[in-house]
């Protein structure tokens, strides 16, 4: 049975991928978002998981903790964007905006 | 604490990142969402980050999602509409009691809960005084009837 740390920092990974994927799939900018989201928790995870097992993780943890504020605060500022593009374009298909735009 | 309880909480969490990710509805994915930031701060908590695991709930499960949430109905991407009356009908019935038993056992346990940081004193004593277990599982009963209770007035009768 493999440790915990093992589980965890693969889990980041996967989770990291799964939010890459959906950011490059995903044709709304909420579920852009999302998937951002998603990445953020991947990195929480992976930052946490290094400190598992350590005699010191604390370090590990204050690290998340920035994560968590940063994470938090990118995407207040990306929702706020997503309003004010759809109150100018209507819609929040990225392809169809870059459409309107020309 | 044992590795299966880590494939668990981690199948637990991407289970439910997939489920946020590739479901078409935006309700559905804004729940899912919100269940895996809970899952997270779970995974924190356990494993001996209880500050980390309830800063990331309050955050992310709690701020955050509303934003979302709010910025999802400003835009029209949702209805809301999940489920069915019934369903919601009987998760409530189940849940209100759940969430009872819940705050009875957390209200018995105070008196005789320990400290679960002997170092931390004074300014945040009061925060440790509760058991995080309790804490946590409490705000999963309640996110999960709160859900529960957003569907139930959500549909249109």
């Amino acid at each position: 049975m493999p440790s915990d740390q093992v589980i965890f920092t693969a889990t980041a990974i996967v989770l990291a991928f799964l939010g890459l994927a959906s950011m490059a799939y995903s044709r709304n900018l909420i579920k852009t978002v999302m998937s951002f989201q998603v990445i953020v928790f991947g990195a929480n995870l992976a930052l946490f998981s290094s400190g598992i097992g350590s005699p010191q993780p604390y370090i590990s943890q204050t690290f998340v903790l920035l994560s968590i504020f940063v994470g938090a605060s990118v995407e207040a500022v990306a929702l706020a964007l997503i309003v004010t593009i759809h109150k100018k374009y209507g819609t929040l298909n990225p392809w169809e905006i870059r459409r309107l735009k020309h | 604490m044992s590795s299966e309880v880590a494939l668990l909480l981690s199948a637990a969490l991407i289970a439910s990142v997939i489920g946020a990710l590739f479901s078409r509805s935006t309700s559905v994915s804004l729940i899912m969402l919100f269940y895996s930031s809970l899952i997270l701060g779970i995974i924190f908590a356990t494993y001996g980050g209880i500050v980390s695991g309830l800063v990331h709930i309050i955050t992310f499960a709690g701020a955050v999602s509303v934003m979302l949430l709010t910025v999802t109905l400003m835009t029209g991407e949702s209805k809301l509409m999940i489920g069915s009356f019934r369903l919601a009908l009987l998760l409530s019935v189940v849940s209100v009691p759940v969430v009872g038993a819940a705050a009875y056992e957390l209200l018995q346990g105070i008196s005789t809960s320990q400290s679960s940081v002997p170092g931390v004193s004074s300014l945040f004593q009061f925060i440790w005084e509760f058991r995080s277990w309790d804490l946590l599982i409490l705000v999963m009963i309640f996110a999960a009837s709160m859900t529960v209770i957003v569907n139930l007035f959500s549909r249109k009768i």
